[in-house]
């Protein structure tokens, strides 16, 4: 029984570091413009749209996800091999990873703006100066918040799998829930806003993002604001459900029916999901109702 | 010379010399690893096998869009397939792996790693469909079929205009967690068949006693059913070109040529992962 | 909707880079068996310079493969590549003195029959294809066996997977404490999959310059280097991987200060807090 609500309250603070994590995942993904948005941002400068937005194309959200919570695992298992103290390895492992993460932004910039030379796009260096840590102060928190659970998973919950191995896994879990979530709300809302709300970019309005917005131009430290209203947040809680749900249906039903118990309690969850998606799904249908008549509509 | 011009369109057609070839360096493969290791080995390498097609199999499933479903343009996630993919059956691995440190049935094992790979994937794309609709007030629509086979819900009247569609339609939701399920199952499969393997031959091979071989075997098995899952998933994101909308489009009947792929790719890998713990003469 | 990407010519060519990276991976890999000949750890860096020799040569054939528009995006390709070295390394970590040969071997034949598989049952009928593939998945498992290398001194089995530990003034032989053991690998293999598709990725667009793209290869390659020094500490003497730190952060400082230069150079302009130019009709 002890055992058990050890367990269940070792869950619920991975939970919530996972929440943190996912939150801050997402804000720095869009600071940066990283991932499958990032292809409009590339993609401006050739259809005439120059701009000041960080371009940091860095592989998409999960593989950079993965290197850097694995790197900053891998780091704090290397120093606590040495002795140092958990936290402090930690620490110093997050600190390490945010380095290189800081390092991959600006090369990524620089080499992909100058790639764009032919079509007039500037370097900004003030950009770099000013977004680069910017980004990597929110890759810290996701990167800090992930390394601790992996580490509570490993230490406090007794999974078999060492550190690093652990954080390659919620890395690259991390940078796909972050990234689903929160790719659709940057690249229709923020990079279209001048599109019309509640619809699709048509496609013949590729390339025409949003470069002057408030304060004159557009800056991506802005979409840091933009995100925590509800991409971030939202990918927050898709990453801690996550995770939560996973060691919670493992801690509390493992024991029960020799493992059968944590199985049916799966089940029973995805199930719970698909008919709330369904209800979203069906409200949008009868609450938004059809852009046109559905005799008229061709697709 | 442009890149569009070099390469002319790799088309969904099956090539069937090139799958018989395929089948056949199966059989060679299974058939060299009954010479050096007939019981425990084989049996290894057909579970691998199995694990990967498995994956191959599954990542057809989900719903990928790309770039332009970062605008709303296509159905889908916004992410690469090849990772999303990744995240979901690695959080089902995780799940297995755990059931198997437990000591746990095989079957069991198993199992709870696809309902992990499903769980993750339920999640994301509840929580996809959730911005969409709250965040963006944009509701699904498939650009591929007029009416949504499960639900029956049509779909074009909802698609606005300029666009192939947005958000998860109902048939991409349940395609995104049965895909989550097959690749966290073959995922988890292929790292049990590796652990017991290792776990059985370390001993031997390093002159060391059981329980001090756990660590290495763990990580080996580990970081093998990583790296035959990226394979995998990769050569699945070969064969669809990047971007699926779910089971309802039409380039999922294209998945026989995945699954001669993954199986010659699992068969191969897991040869060399099986020989690593086989005596080698005199090394 | 995204980049059209040109097979761009000039430059070195590609079958240039690809005998200097094998040689030169190899002698830096073999440079470190002077670890086990001279009975110290100070070798250890060798086995960060094979990485960035096989990363530059391989971060080439990546541009080469993508070139032709595969139809996903760069990063599958390096997941490709390691997914496919690290199982080929580890079997050759096997067979000891040989074991960079072996890994050359294995790697080629998974590689290859990978690429047979994607361009022939897979239908995806790219001529660069197979050969791509191939190296690909050699680089991958030479780069990984550099990582080892420089992590632990080695790149034996044996050496792999055992560790030291101080229990109370004494010295025992462990394996949780080891590259394997602590599943190092995976950082090794995270750190070089991205750090060979990060180049091409980087420097994609009609701007696209060789020796740019190949000094950021050699910057990326020194950053890993960096950190896998640094874990280094935990597995080998203090002094060698002081001297791998040092190494790498010299080598790192140079190509990252060159990485700039040359991206002055290639940029349409280098502005500092100023507007957005006006282009006309927009």
């Amino acid at each position: 029984m002890e055992q058990i609500v050890f367990g269940i309250g070792i869950t619920a603070l991975t939970g919530a570091l996972a929440t943190v994590a996912g939150a801050a995942e997402d804000t720095e993904s869009n600071i940066g413009s990283q991932g499958d948005p990032n292809s409009q941002v590339q993609l401006a400068p050739q259809m005439g749209f120059l701009h000041r937005i960080f371009n940091k194309a860095v592989a998409g959200e999960p593989p950079a996800y993965g290197l850097w919570c694995c790197l900053g695992a891998g780091l704090a298992w290397a120093f606590m091999a040495m002795q140092f103290n958990a936290v402090l390895a930690i620490v110093l492992g997050s600190v390490l990873a945010v380095f290189v993460q800081g390092v991959y932004a600006t090369t990524a910039y620089l080499g992909r703006t100058a790639s764009l030379s032919k079509f007039g796009q500037p370097v900004y260096v003030d950009i770099l100066k000013s977004m680069t840590t910017v980004t990597m102060a929110h890759a810290f928190i996701a990167i800090f918040a992930t390394v601790s659970l992996c580490q509570l998973i490993n230490g406090a919950l007794g999974h078999p799998f060492p550190l690093p191995l652990l954080g390659l896994v919620w890395g690259i879990a991390l940078g796909a829930a972050g990234s689903a979530t929160g790719n659709p709300y940057y690249g229709k809302e923020r990079q279209y806003q001048n599109q019309k709300f509640g619809a699709g970019v048509p496609i013949s309005a590729s390339g025409n993002i949003v470069r002057y917005a408030e304060a004159g131009e557009r800056n991506s430290i802005d979409n840091g604001w933009f995100t925590a209203k509800i991409g971030g947040s939202a990918s927050g809680i898709c990453f801690g459900l996550i995770v939560f749900l996973e060691l919670w249906r493992t801690i509390l039903f493992d024991q029960v029916g020799a493992g059968w118990g944590s199985i049916a309690i799966g089940i029973l969850l995805i199930l719970i999901f698909t008919v709330v998606d369904r209800y979203i799904e069906v409200w949008a249908r009868k609450n938004y109702g059809p852009y046109t008549e559905a005799k008229e509509a061709s697709s | 010379m442009t890149a569009v011009a070099a390469k002319p369109a790799a088309g969904a057609a099956m090539n069937p010399t090139a799958m018989g070839v395929g089948v056949i360096l199966v059989l060679i493969l299974l058939g060299i690893c009954w010479f050096v290791s007939p019981a425990v080995g084989l049996m290894a390498l057909i579970g691998i096998i199995i694990g990967g097609v498995l994956i191959g199999f599954g990542v057809h499933f989900v719903p990928v869009g790309g770039a332009p479903a970062a605008m709303g343009q296509a159905p889908g996630i916004a992410t690469g397939v090849a990772m999303l993919a990744a995240g979901g059956g690695l959080a089902g691995l995780f799940g297995g792996a755990w059931a198997a440190a437990s000591g746990q049935d095989p079957i069991v094992v198993i199992i709870t790693g696809g309902v992990g790979g499903g769980l993750m994937m339920a999640i994301t794309c509840m929580m996809v469909n959730f911005v969409y609709v709250f965040g963006m007030g944009i509701p699904a629509a498939s650009g591929k079929v007029a009416r949504d086979p499960i639900t029956g819900d049509s779909q074009a009247e909802y698609k606005s205009q300029g666009t192939e569609g947005h958000g998860l339609p109902f048939v991409s939701f349940v395609g995104g967690v049965t895909g989550g399920i097959f690749a966290g199952a073959g995922g988890t499969l292929i790292y049990l068949e590796l652990l017991n393997l290792y776990e059985g031959a370390l001993p031997t091979l390093m002159q060391l006693k059981p329980e001090q071989v756990v660590p290495i075997a763990v990580s080996m098995a580990g970081m093998f059913a990583v790296g035959m899952f990226l394979v995998n998933a990769v050569l699945t994101a070969y064969n669809i070109t990047g971007t699926i909308e779910g089971p309802h489009d039409p380039k999922f009947k294209r998945w026989p040529r995945a699954i001669v792929a993954s199986a010659v790719a699992s068969a191969l890998c897991g040869l060399a992962a099986i020989l690593i713990v086989l005596p080698l003469g005199p090394f | 909707m995204s980049v059209k990407v040109e097979v761009i010519e000039g430059g070195v060519p590609h079958n240039k880079i690809m005998i200097a990276g094998i040689v030169s991976t190899l002698v830096c890999l073999y440079l470190t068996y002077l670890n086990v000949l001279t009975g110290t750890e100070m070798f250890s860096f060798f086995g960060g310079l094979a990485v960035v020799a096989a990363l530059i040569w391989g971060s080439h054939t990546i541009k080469v493969l993508c070139s032709y528009g595969i139809g996903t995006g760069v990063p599958s390709a390096g997941m490709i590549a390691f997914g496919s070295g690290v199982i080929a390394m580890l079997l050759a970590t096997r067979f000891d003195i040989w074991a960079p040969i072996a890994a050359l071997i294995l790697a080629a034949i998974i590689g290859f029959i990978l690429g047979y598989v994607s361009n022939n049952i897979l239908n995806m009928k790219i001529p660069a294809m197979v050969q791509a593939l191939t190296e690909m998945a050699v680089v991958g498992a030479l780069s990984l066996m550099g990582f080892a290398a420089l992590m632990t001194g080695g790149f034996t089995f044996a050496g792999l997977t055992t560790g030291t530990v101080n229990v109370l003034g004494q010295v025992l032989l462990t394996q949780q404490l080891s590259f394997m053991g602590g599943c190092l690998i995976a950082v090794a293999f995270l750190l070089g999959a991205i750090a060979i598709q990060h180049p091409f990725n980087a420097c994609l667009g009609p701007g696209w310059k060789q020796d740019r793209m190949l000094m950021l290869t050699a910057e990326c390659g020194f950053l890993s280097m960096i950190v896998a020094a640094i874990m280094s500490f935990a597995m080998i003497s203090a002094g060698s991987a002081l001297i791998s730190l040092v190494i790498a952060i010299i080598g790192w400082a140079y190509t990252y200060c060159q990485y700039i230069i040359l991206s002055k150079r290639d940029a349409a302009a280098w502005l500092d807090a100023k507007p957005i130019p006006d282009v006309e009709g927009h």
